[in-house]
């Protein structure tokens, strides 16, 4: 097996037992990068030498003896939402285009001392507003399994990057589905954590109350061990719970699913959705009453019905202050005007691209005095009724099927002059994140034309170890996906 | 003179008083701003750089709810912040974290005392919220326009403040400036506050209309910008004559925020102000809700110290005037050093008497505070005692005061300095010295002796220069009825 497609524990696994070196291991992933980004254009910034230096030291520590931790040497990209100490962190926008932070998040300190190596940045669409991956300043991200569609988004570039094999492990964050949906275009698995698992320190946010640090992977038992690194208490966000977590890996010793209860959502009608992907959460059921689980239909009417809407007045509100703070004087791009008002507006109209402007101008709507009451006031109480909703699931069953997106990945281009078509995307992946609730977006397979086939596995909050335990039992029984070789599909292989 | 509105004032005050925290509201930077080199005490938290996230100081939350508690309102177990949005340079994130709807506590009143009578003015809330930064603009009328630059400054940014904001019961600007005095008094008692005016620690923002005839409300206009309490009193007389004359003349007063111009004593409109603002207020979710228990509002009350109008009625019993009571409590610390003086022995109303003239006097004098004062209160009380037993005269007492307050020395050494000694200079050691004072003045003595001092003034001039030589330790009974003897 060549190391590239190595998932992260085996590379760990490897680089323990001297079989392989972490200098060995970033090279690798550096070369297969290198050999595909011109097509797949993953990456906002490379980082061979600093990875290849940390890999060097990692290894000198191993030879001294030490031990290099869980994931030590294992290469991994993070979405560059996430600011990292003397790198350069430009989510994607104009307007931080040559900030570097002075300091780390929380996951990338975490991912340090676990031992992992930052190899680079992934793209996104810029402040991770988007589904494709589309909107960012170096171009769009590419679908390796297909290199004429999206990876989805907005953490395409790390999907993609995992997909192709530059590493068996990335950072995204999700927010209403960012992980979750280019873990499903992409043919990868995907998970976002109960809100509070991990740190927000150090994730230029887009909406403070659903952002997530977010691992993707091409095994399950990989999403554990980033888990295990990841998800802890942090004193600098007091939204991160102080909870004792539990060892996320132990949880994958189950194997089967008997004595499980498990619903499988039918609150929809089957041509509403793409067939094969309808196929697959059938498919996806019938597994898991073949492993010996409960399996019944159920339905979600207010979180469907009200999801999407109820989503985007939330995110969109937030996002309009959050990113009030890029008005070019103490950071970013500046450009001057001959008032401070005219500073303003040059400054954020030139440098934020139509999207993020879209939805500055639409969350400030939001919160004006009467549309409030109309849209964020009732939002807030949709989001209320959609827990309790979940709750009541929740004490019935102990995970739920639902489909992770409502269609196969789209062409490169074909929704930018439509973003309501966009956000209907969302529609499975944003009542979890409202909820608060775990999410696994897993491959279950690929069409005969070689597409991805997913299906998302939903638990109650803070049950992220359970929800682990169910798709690595079906991982078991599909397999896990491998790497591919970034292709436009119709060419020859 | 004070101007006297034709129509009813109706004051309502924002006040912002600066919690003395070590640390800012939502970061570990700490709160000790003034004088430090712009843009020195930031951190990433306070800067608003992308990622970061607040974190509530406790210390902020446990003092804004110890105020709330001293101006007697109820303390909320459930509260939570809020975003305020808006740009301004001095406003890193484009919005406050304020406290909007549920706050920290609510409802109160605070007593004052108007024309001599009691009035309650209540209480609406009390908030906790962080400071912005400060622009400098390099021009002198403050404003941006014509500045073809202006520098901003971060430091005080992210300070905490609690926001306490009154009903509008407020019917003058005594009474507003009276209100704005026991408020301080009150956030100094409960060391919350420094509540220092000048340096910005307190901050007062006064909505003032005048009734209609009818009695409806007239229109508000929101007056900021003043610094001391007079300034205070001022911008409202200013405003109160402003809006009388523009209703006289059939005007309307338009619903705006003024700006007050201490030097020109006039208040002007802040034009560039959008008047009717949206702030676009809705919960912050970086931070999780504010939730305090009934064993820490019970923890909060216990520790409540004597409240100002409570060591008023305390010292009624030590027979003072309710002007002298009034002075000796308007600061704890002195409350404290007079009760101390007290304590150690001195008669009440004569301690009460050193203290308010002549320990505030020296105070003034060297530009000190109360807590800086270097004379102990048994040393004071012992100058007192002395002074009362006619030990030692008030003049000799005062300059033994002056050289302690100034100068390390013991007692007996201050008192060597004046020349004087403890006792009473009497009897044949009194003669001696009218004797010699006699000698020395021998065409005085003989203008006495032959009647040619009809108005008494010689005789007063030898008296004089008795208690002088004698430093007033001689008793000016003994020495009139000695010199009188003589000088038949």
């Amino acid at each position: 097996m060549e190391i590239y497609e190595m998932t992260a524990a085996e590379t760990a696994v490897a680089i323990r037992a001297r079989e392989v070196s972490a200098s060995e291991a970033v090279r690798a992933g550096l070369e297969r990068l290198h050999k595909y980004e011109g097509a797949v254009n993953a990456c906002v910034t490379v980082l061979d030498e600093r990875a290849a230096k940390r890999a060097a030291e990692l290894d000198a520590r191993l030879a001294r003896g030490e031990d290099i931790g869980p994931l030590g040497g294992v290469p991994y990209i993070a979405k560059d939402n996430f600011c990292t100490r003397g790198v350069r962190t430009t989510c994607s926008s104009h307007i931080l285009e040559n900030w570097v932070p002075t300091y780390n998040a929380t996951a990338i300190n975490c991912m340090e001392e676990a031992g992992a190596v930052l190899m680079g940045k992934g793209n996104c669409d810029e402040f991770a507003m988007g589904s494709s991956t589309e909107n960012s300043i170096i171009g769009p991200t590419k679908n390796p399994r297909d290199l004429n569609r999206v990876p989805g988004g907005s953490s395409g570039g790390s999907a993609a990057s995992v997909a192709a094999g530059y590493v068996p492990l990335a950072l995204g964050s999700d927010t209403g589905g960012s992980v979750r949906q280019p873990a499903a275009f992409c043919g990868i698995q995907g998970l976002k954590p109960s809100y509070g698992e991990v740190s927000r320190y150090g994730i230029v946010a887009y909406c403070s109350a659903l952002d997530q640090v977010s691992p993707f992977a091409r095994s399950i038992e990989d999403l554990a061990i980033a888990m295990e690194a990841i998800a802890r208490p942090d004193p600098n966000d007091t939204t991160c719970d102080a909870y004792d977590r539990p060892v996320f890996t132990e949880a994958l010793s189950m194997d089967n699913l008997k004595g499980k209860r498990i619903g499988v959502f039918a609150g929809f009608e089957a041509e509403q959705m793409d067939a094969d992907l309808y196929k697959a959460l059938t498919r996806a059921g019938n597994m898991c009453r073949e492993a010996g689980a409960e399996v019944e239909p159920i339905d979600l009417p207010i979180a469907v019905k009200y999801g999407v809407a109820t989503y985007y007045v939330t995110a969109l509100a937030d996002a309009s202050s959050q990113l009030g703070c890029y008005d070019g004087v103490r950071y970013g791009t500046h450009i001057d005007g001959p008032t401070l008002a005219d500073m303003y507006a040059n400054t954020r109209t030139e440098s934020f691209g139509e999207e993020v402007r879209r939805r500055i101008i639409l969350g400030t709507c939001l919160l004006t005095e009467g549309f409030y009451q109309n849209y964020y006031g009732p939002a807030l109480k949709v989001r209320t009724r959609m827990s309790e909703e979940f709750a009541e699931l929740f004490g019935k069953y102990d995970a739920y099927l639902l489909p992770t997106v409502p269609s196969m990945p789209y062409t490169l281009g074909a929704k930018e002059t439509d973003p309501n078509r966009m956000y209907l995307g969302d529609v499975f992946t944003v009542p979890i994140s409202l909820g608060g609730l775990p999410g696994i977006s897993m491959c279950l397979g690929f069409t005969d034309g070689g597409m991805p086939l997913s299906v998302q596995i939903a638990g109650p909050r803070y049950g992220d170890a359970k929800i682990l335990g169910i798709a690595n039992v079906l991982e078991r029984m599909i397999g896990r996906p491998k790497p591919c070789e970034p292709r436009k599909l119709g060419e020859a292989a | 003179m004070s101007y006297v509105s034709s129509r009813p004032v109706v004051i309502g005050l924002e006040v912002h008083i600066q919690l003395n925290t070590r640390s800012k509201l939502f970061c570990p930077c700490s709160t000790d701003y003034i004088g430090k080199t712009p843009n020195t005490n930031v951190c990433p938290i306070c800067l608003a750089v992308p990622g970061t996230l607040p974190l509530v100081n406790d210390s902020a939350v446990a003092l804004g709810s110890r105020m709330g508690l001293g101006l007697r309102g109820e303390i909320q177990k459930y509260s939570n912040f809020h975003r305020k949005n808006y740009f301004y340079p001095d406003l890193a994130k484009a919005y406050q974290i304020t406290q909007y709807g549920l706050t920290i506590t609510v409802g109160g009143y605070l007593d004052i005392e108007a024309d001599g009578k009691p009035k309650r003015v209540r209480i609406h809330h009390l908030h906790l919220e962080e400071d912005a930064g400060k622009l400098v603009h390099p021009t002198a009328d403050g404003r941006l326009t014509g500045a073809s630059y202006s520098l901003v400054d971060y430091n005080r940014g992210g300070v905490p403040l609690s926001e306490i904001v009154s009903e509008p019961d407020i019917s003058s600007p005594a009474e507003a400036k009276e209100y704005v005095a026991r408020l301080r008094q009150l956030a100094r008692y409960l060391d919350v506050s420094d509540g220092e005016m000048e340096s910005g620690s307190l901050r007062v923002d006064a909505n003032i209309s005048l009734s209609n005839p009818g009695g409806s409300l007239g229109t508000r206009v929101e007056i900021k910008n003043m610094n001391s309490l007079k300034a205070l009193e001022r911008a409202l007389e200013y405003e109160t004559e402003r809006q009388n004359k523009v209703l006289d003349s059939g005007g309307r007063i338009v619903q705006e925020t003024r700006l007050w111009d201490d030097a020109e004593s006039v208040t002007r409109s802040m034009r560039n102000k959008e008047t009717a603002s949206d702030y676009r207020y809705y919960p912050e979710m970086d931070l999780a809700p504010i939730v305090i228990t009934d064993e820490q509002i019970e923890e909060f009350k216990k520790s409540m110290p004597e409240l100002p109008w409570e060591k008023r009625a305390r010292f009624a019993g030590y027979g003072l005037s309710k002007e002298e009571t009034a002075i000796l409590t308007e600061r704890k610390e002195l409350a404290e050093y007079y009760e101390a003086v007290v304590s150690f022995g001195a008669p009440p109303a004569r301690a009460a008497n050193w203290v308010r003239m002549d320990v505030l006097r020296v105070l003034n004098e060297l530009s000190r505070d109360i807590r800086e004062f270097k004379v102990k209160p048994e040393t004071l009380a012992e100058l007192v005692k002395y002074v009362e037993a006619k030990e030692l005269s008030g003049t000799v007492g005062k300059e033994i005061l002056d050289i302690l307050a100034r100068e390390d020395v013991p007692f007996d050494e201050a008192l060597k300095r004046t020349g004087a000694r403890t006792g009473r200079l009497t009897g044949g050691a009194l003669e001696t010295l009218i004797d010699r004072i006699m000698s020395a003045n021998p065409d005085l003595v003989e203008a006495i002796k032959s009647g040619r001092d009809k108005k008494g003034g010689k005789l007063k001039f030898l008296q004089g220069q008795v208690m002088k030589e004698t430093k007033g330790q001689a008793d000016p009974r003994e020495t009139a009825s000695l010199l009188s003897e003589k000088l038949v």
